[in-house]
């Protein structure tokens, strides 16, 4: 086991600038989420830590050494593949096993050690099928034992759970995140997805356009981001704009919105954004009017889409929202000053 | 990770010493007075193309050999595309592999002695003739041995599977919901025959087409065993002149506008080639 | 309606591949007829096939057909196998030309291409026989090869190999481990369509074959031009089978046809 560093990581594909210098530092033993839209180089930066790519400039550590010069077959990583790369020509105890017989590992003990692995991702007894016998699930759970069975120093995983359906996505989730817990490797994985972001890291890299925009815990990135694109790449968001003044935000339209510091720029999430009850905001809190554009039930909660002055607004209610609220009618509003968050850029 | 040059090299160097040079070689042989080898004298001339067009019996024999092409071309699409298109859409699971490949396997047999097959099944008092006697009630004789259109026979059956085949691609390619959607926007079967199906085999089948027709072209093998002295082509016209009159620059001359007239029609088809892949 | 149209059609489908396959199987009928004059009803006799193994000039020409077949597949494979790696792993300019090359072999008339090589190849100085012959063959197979293996390689994920890297296996392990036991079957596929190409093939070795030592198909048209005589058929009948064979074994192991 051992961390990761990346130290002013850049590089050029035809002339595009894929990472335009990321450092950052993959925590020992620890869960990190790259999270960013495609083409934001969130997949080169792991094919670099791979391997597979070499930076046009920057190093990589792991271990607290240089690994510059080593080949992939000498990092001694583990890897899920989006496709899961699963050997066709070989049953699902020798693709567990491959990595083993590359360490040329005796025959007896790869036997052991792929079985121990099958049954840490609880796929006992599947060692003899093959990989197209497989389902989705089972076929990801083979990846993910081959990956670690060698126990690499660090387990790479680019977009593993994107090629299964919402059930067996969730489902994995707690496995993928169970067994890493048992195994204690550094995990580093790329998604777009920011659920899937937010559900299995200790910490969250959120990248764009090569550069890294915000790093820090899920909770912390998710209730005080920075910037702009972080609060709506993480979540929805409310984005208010206006003039800085001591109690926080003023709109356009001349009322404050309080916040905990002055602010040209806030994010407010929608579920911030509460009915004032009796009409009258609580001590301290901002009230504000805006008229109802659209009311959509979502089951557990209500989202009433809302305008004021031109400016859109969200508010996801738990619960129902009264009836009266249908498009048309007006809503008094009350946000929290702690819930709003003054954003840099 | 090393270049591709050395994984290239070997195949396509055999290739241009194999194929390339020797087709531009000919090019120039077509030129010379006589074959440049053991100081034999030699100019360049254009006599042999001269010649092509003073004896008008090579122009014509061109002729017979492209309407030849264009008769076989034509009976390949009339019995190949029903039989593509049963094979595609109407035929499904292990049969349809099977007769796939009960279809394509004489192809890849061997092309002579399927001709020679011919030859016995067509000579006079050879099994046709005996079939249509055992039916007929007064006495025929069929002999269609040696005849223009043994040719045709021999030639439709060593090129047919190519339609079949590339048919067979395009129209197993056409999506079931297209067919479905215009039906249920009411089109007749005759419609969606003409304006759904043929349009979306056609690159498919003119793919086949051009590959029936360009080595008809060019035949000589064929000609010469079910033709007899009906079967003078100008591809027969080319082996003679290598292999009983050895007039060789004459020879690679006829050789060298036959290969103009091929890569004439693989030029006019290349898009519709391009398409069908 | 539907039903009835179907009927035809397959009906049409059954008489087209009548028409296919009665000449051969005709012809094979009477090579065991014992009539020389092809009389009918056919009498059963094996004598043919005896005259054969008397027949000196056909089993040196088989002789032959075979030992440049095998030539030809082991050269026209490897070079094949490796041109297909070499197109299908790397970008690089006049890439779409390279793989156009691999259409005028197949596509040109073996006329065409016969005589050319047989004017060069005599202007080189190189005389006709077997090994003109070889050349000839493998020029023409090696795009057969590049086209069954590169197929393959379409639907090779690029990830297997560096999923196998990642796991710590160096280059030729991940070559022997995982590459070529994909490969495998394509490979095996081209080899036996090489061996059929050179085995087939009439025109080219027709132009290329010295006179009185040549190859089995060009000992047969020297056969049946002379007259064909039942010893023919004999021998044709062979030739045919065994080709059969070779593509049957071809289309199970490059599954031509399969539904994707």
């Amino acid at each position: 086991m051992a961390g990761v560093a990346v130290r002013g990581i850049r590089k050029r594909f035809a002339g595009a600038e894929a990472l335009a210098g990321i450092s950052l530092d993959f925590p020992d033993g620890g869960f990190f989420g790259l999270l960013g839209p495609s083409g934001s180089g969130k997949t080169t930066l792991l094919r670099i830590i791979a391997g597979f790519e070499h930076p046009d400039s920057g190093r990589v550590e792991i271990g607290g050494e240089d690994v510059a010069r080593m080949p992939v077959e000498r990092r001694r990583i583990g890897m899920v593949f989006q496709s899961y790369a699963l050997f066709p020509n070989m049953t699902v105890a020798e693709n567990v096993a491959f990595g083993l017989r590359a360490a040329g590992v005796p025959r007896a003990e790869r036997a052991t050690r792929a079985a121990e692995a099958l049954a840490l991702v609880r796929l006992q007894g599947l060692g003899e099928r093959r990989p197209h016998q497989l389902s989705g699930g089972q076929r990801q759970r083979v990846a993910l034992a081959r990956a670690i069975v060698t126990r690499p120093r660090v387990l790479l995983l680019d977009e593993p759970l994107s090629a299964l359906d919402k059930a067996l996505r969730e489902e994995m989730q707690v496995e993928l995140k169970r067994i890493q817990r048992e195994v204690g490797v550094t995990t580093i994985f790329v998604t777009h997805d920011q659920e899937e972001a937010l559900t299995l890291s200790d910490r969250i890299g959120i990248l764009r356009d090569g550069l890294l925009v915000e790093e820090g815990p899920p909770e912390t990135l998710y209730a005080a981001p920075r910037t702009r694109f972080a609060a709506e790449f993480l979540g929805a968001a409310n984005i208010l704009t206006g003039e800085a003044v001591p109690e926080g935000l003023r709109l356009p339209d001349g009322a404050i919105l309080r916040a905990p510091a002055p602010a040209r720029m806030v994010a407010i999430r929608p579920e911030a954004v509460t009915l004032a009850p009796d009409g009258s905001a609580p001590e301290g809190w901002t009230a504000l009017t805006a008229t109802v554009t659209a009311r959509i039930f979502a089951g557990a909660r209500t989202i009433l889409h809302l305008e004021r002055h031109g400016t859109a607004l969200r508010a996801s209610l738990p619960g129902g929202a009264p009836p009266a609220l249908v498009p048309g009618a007006e809503a008094r509003l009350a946000i929290p000053p702690d819930r709003v968050v003054p954003l840099t850029g | 990770m090393r270049g591709p040059v050395p994984l290239l090299a070997p195949a396509y160097l055999w290739l241009t010493l194999a194929v390339f040079l020797p087709l531009s070689a000919m090019g120039f042989f077509s030129l010379v007075s006589d074959i440049p080898v053991g100081g034999r004298a030699w100019t360049l001339t254009l006599d042999n193309y001269a010649e092509f067009l003073a004896r008008p019996f090579y122009a014509q024999l061109l002729w017979r050999s492209l309407e030849l092409g264009a008769v076989v071309t034509g009976l390949c699409l009339l019995i190949g595309a029903p039989c593509a298109w049963v094979l595609a859409r109407t035929i499904r699971g292990r049969w349809r592999e099977a007769l796939f490949i009960l279809v394509i396997l004489p192809f890849w047999s061997n092309g002579l002695v399927r001709v020679f097959s011919w030859a016995i099944a067509l000579r006079g008092g050879g099994v046709l003739d005996w079939a249509v006697n055992a039916i007929l009630p007064w006495d025929v004789r069929v002999n269609l041995m040696f005849s223009w259109w043994a040719v045709v026979i021999g030639l439709v059956h060593s090129y047919l599977p190519y339609v079949i085949l590339t048919g067979y691609v395009a129209m197993q390619a056409i999506d079931q919901r297209l067919i479905e959607a215009a039906r249920s926007l009411g089109a007749s079967r005759r419609m969606i025959l003409w304006r759904i199906v043929l349009p979306l085999s056609l690159p498919g089948l003119a793919a086949g087409a051009v590959l029936v027709f360009v080595p008809v072209v060019g035949s000589f093998m064929e000609p010469r065993i079910l033709g007899g002295r009906a079967g003078t082509f100008f591809g027969t016209v080319i082996e003679d002149q290598f292999t009983a009159v050895f007039n060789w620059p004459l020879g690679a001359a006829l050789s060298f506008i036959l290969l103009a007239v091929v890569l004439a029609v693989l030029a006019a088809a290349a898009p519709i080639l391009r398409r069908s892949q | 309606m539907t039903a009835v149209l179907n009927a035809i059609g397959r009906g049409w489908l059954i008489l087209t591949l009548a028409f296919l396959y009665l000449p051969i199987l005709v012809m094979a009928a009477m090579s065991f007829n014992a009539s020389p004059f092809y009389r009918l009803p056919v009498e059963f006799s094996t004598r043919w096939y005896a005259a054969l193994m008397g027949n000196a000039a056909l089993k040196q020409a088989a002789w032959n057909s075979v030992w440049i077949a095998l030539v030809t597949t082991a050269i026209a494979t490897a070079l094949g196998t490796a041109a297909a790696i070499g197109l299908h792993r790397h970008r690089f300019p006049g890439r779409a030309l390279l793989q156009a090359a691999l259409y005028p072999p197949i596509a040109i008339p073996w006329l065409i291409t016969g005589t050319a090589m047989l004017v060069f190849f005599y202007f080189l100085g190189i005389p006709r026989g077997s090994p003109a012959v070889v050349v000839g063959h493998v020029a023409l197979a090696i795009p057969y090869v590049v086209i069954v293996v590169g197929a393959r390689l379409k639907g090779f994920d690029p990830a297997l190999e560096e999923a196998a890297r990642s796991l710590g296996a160096r280059p030729w392990q991940v070559a022997a481990w995982v590459t070529l036991p994909y490969l495998a079957p394509a490979v095996i596929a081209a080899a036996l369509f090489a061996f059929a190409v050179s085995f087939d093939q009439f025109v080219i070795s027709y132009f290329l074959a010295a006179p009185g030592d040549t190859t089995l198909p060009v000992e047969i048209y020297a056969a049946i031009r002379k007259g064909f005589t039942p010893e023919v058929n004999a021998v044709s009948t062979i030739v045919i089978g065994l080709s059969m064979a070779l593509m049957l074994l071809v289309a199970r192991l490059a599954r031509f046809g399969e539904v994707r």
